[in-house]
């Protein structure tokens, strides 16, 4: 599935009057679209390992679901870096732009005023506001770009359909492939996963 | 009637640790036995340093000699203001090593064991801007006796009635001035020695209640820290210009202190590494950490130097202002705006890539920039002294600019060899302290 699609599904969440969703690869027997498949662990050197185990089968749109933060897990999922440095660099650009074309441009070129008998082309009382525009302007992007990326807010998960997945906030780990991944045929998955020591696993479908 | 007292079970004995004995004996069979902590890893022979420290000190003795020269035939005030310029960054790197020291003691922090050695080494050095300084102010008083004037502290024994050097005579004098200089060396040589003291006896003995003695002391060092170098950088940097003030002059200097102390373990850090030492135990890992500091404190001078000249240049107070006035003319306006891209923007940019500070070499190019940039800091805040007190010799920032050269080098030359004399005398890193284990394993899960 390429980014396009994923990005255009996403946002048919919020706007059905808009956009449809692609119709899916693979549907269950009631006709509803595959979410996933999830298989659950009980230890953390379980889940560390099934994860190494999902990775090297070349998987990508996979995720561990844990109580805790397991240390080293990004690499044992093989998680690249995130794009949300890049994002907050820009924004934090356009944040000092913004300041300095506010101030510059209406203290000095659309309406020429004196404070405080300073020259016009003083740049040293525009430097705090840049700061902080550039800051606050990070700040949001940090915040609504890493909210953005994660796909939130949302409604409903598919995987809060699946009564075992409750136990992830006291004492169970889950591995779910979704089904958007480009290599995911059922029952290949269903076998990696068991070969990776995985219990439980479903095949999930999507709420729609 | 009889009175018996008796201790509490549960109360701990004095200097008690969490460790039992043994457990503590087992931890440390364990470092002692893994291979990265073998002798050839963590010492370096006197050899190998000094085929660097040799070139350093030879290069320092001849600018130091030409510097002299310069003093006797240019003027005596460019021959000192140039070698202040290096001598007060030298200072910047011994004072920011021992702050860090210090801070690492009282945070009890873990990642940073196995460079802290190289911290203390600097901090230790520290007798040599020390004494200098006290010769310093000897000199300016011997000079003061025939001239009227200091070389650079120009109200020593002023003999014209002035209303505020009448109003600053109690703190601006002769004799206060040599007190003040010599508790100001006193406390950092005490300080320093205290820390690497310690550190040393814990190598050898392993006694694992001085880590806790050495974060007891450097919470009470740390005001006495603060105090002298605020006075320090009164006394040198900011009263030659006498009428001038500025009430946060200390924390501007402290900003290039933490930010030279750092930066120098970077470059010391990279030589040592290239040499094959440290191997695994100075990691990509602490390098990262290295470079948050270096970064934080790039960001932490420039908010400190622009705050001050920020409110100087608003409240447009002349006896102020004429300070950054003479600083921003004949030449010195072109540093002044290095000092804004160079010591600010670019560094700011660049360190803020995670790859500039995982990556050794990037890192001790970026320290050994800052490091030049506290330099130009320095040359910024002393050298227009000269053009002030001698308009003859030409009033411009490049005029016999050799002088300039030979007092850097000769103040750093000497002092960079000495650091690296003091790096060969012992272990590379504490090699018992008690939170050796976690630096050991440290790694930045961001």
């Amino acid at each position: 599935m390429s980014m396009f699609t994923t990005i255009t599904n996403a946002a048919a969440d919020y706007f059905p009057m808009l956009l449809h969703k692609s119709s899916p690869r693979f549907v269950t027997a009631s006709g509803k679209p595959v979410y996933g498949i999830v298989a659950e662990f009980d230890e953390t050197p379980k889940v560390f390992k099934a994860a190494q185990h999902v990775r090297d089968a070349g998987y990508t749109r996979w995720d561990v679901h844990s109580p805790f933060p397991i240390h080293d897990m990004e690499e044992a999922m093989g998680i690249k870096g995130t794009k949300l440095p890049l994002m907050a660099g820009a924004a934090a650009i356009a944040g000092v732009a913004t300041a300095a074309a506010l101030q510059w441009g209406t203290s000095f070129v659309l309406y020429p005023t004196v404070v405080q008998g300073k020259p016009f082309e003083a740049w040293q009382p525009f430097v705090p506001i840049m700061f902080e525009l550039g800051v606050l302007f990070t700040a949001f992007m940090c915040i609504f770009g890493m909210l953005a990326l994660n796909g939130l807010p949302r409604w409903h998960h598919p995987l809060f359909s699946h009564d075992r997945f409750m136990r992830v906030g006291n004492d169970r780990f889950f591995i779910v492939i979704e089904a958007t991944d480009p290599d995911f045929d059922p029952a290949k998955v269903k076998k990696l996963l068991e070969d990776a020591g995985g219990k439980h696993i479903t095949l999930l479908e999507d709420a729609d | 009637m009889e009175h018996i007292v008796t201790e509490s079970a549960n109360r701990p004995a004095p200097e008690a640790t969490a460790l039992s004995g043994a457990e503590w004996q087992k931890r440390l069979e364990k470092i002692a036995a893994d291979p990265r902590m073998s002798e050839e890893n963590t010492t370096i022979s006197s050899a190998s340093v000094r085929k660097l420290a040799v070139p350093f000190l030879f290069a320092g003795l001849v600018g130091l000699i030409v510097t002299i020269i310069g003093g006797f035939t240019v003027s005596p005030e460019h021959a000192l203001a140039s070698f202040e310029v290096g001598l007060f960054t030298s200072l910047a790197i011994a004072l920011g090593g021992m702050f860090w020291v210090m801070v690492f003691h009282s945070l009890n922090a873990g990642w940073s064991i196995t460079l802290r050695r190289q911290f203390e080494n600097l901090g230790a050095v520290i007798w040599f801007p020390a004494v200098i300084l006290i010769l310093i102010a000897i000199l300016e008083v011997i000079y003061s006796q025939s001239h009227h004037e200091g070389i650079l502290l120009k109200w020593l024994n002023h003999q014209e009635y002035n209303h505020l050097l009448h109003v600053k005579e109690p703190y601006l004098n002769a004799g206060f001035l040599i007190f003040r200089v010599l508790i100001y060396a006193a406390a950092w040589i005490i300080i320093s020695r205290c820390f690497l003291g310690w550190s040393r006896r814990m190598d050898e003995t392993g006694d694992r209640r001085l880590g806790r003695k050495s974060r007891r002391v450097a919470g009470f060092a740390i005001p006495v820290f603060a105090l002298t170098t605020t006075f320090a950088a009164f006394d040198y940097l900011m009263s030659p210009d006498y009428r001038f003030f500025s009430t946060m002059w200390g924390v501007y200097y402290f900003a290039s202190c933490g930010l030279a102390g750092v930066s120098a373990v970077a470059i010391i850090a990279y030589f040592l590494r290239r040499a094959g030492k440290l191997e695994g135990l100075v990691t990509s890992e602490h390098y990262h950490d290295l470079g948050k500091l270096v970064f934080a404190f790039t960001v932490f001078w420039a908010y400190i130097s622009f705050s001050q000249y920020f409110l100087i240049w608003y409240s447009n107070i002349p006896e102020e202002t004429a300070w950054f006035y003479n600083r921003q003319e004949h030449g010195y306006q072109w540093l002044f705006i290095l000092m804004i891209w160079g010591h600010f923007l670019v560094p700011f940019l660049l360190l803020i890539w995670r790859r500039t500070k995982r990556t050794m070499g990037l890192l001790a190019i970026m320290g050994s920039f800052m490091i030049l940039m506290v330099i130009m800091d320095m040359v910024w805040i002393l050298r227009p002294m000269v053009d002030f007190a001698n308009p003859s010799e030409g009033g411009s920032a490049i005029a016999n600019i050799w002088l300039d050269i030979a007092g850097v080098v000769g103040a750093l030359g000497l002092f960079a060899g000495l650091v690296a004399l003091k790096i060969a005398k012992g272990p590379l890193l504490p090699l018992k302290d008690p939170m050796l284990h976690e630096a050991l394993k440290h790694k930045n899960y961001v």
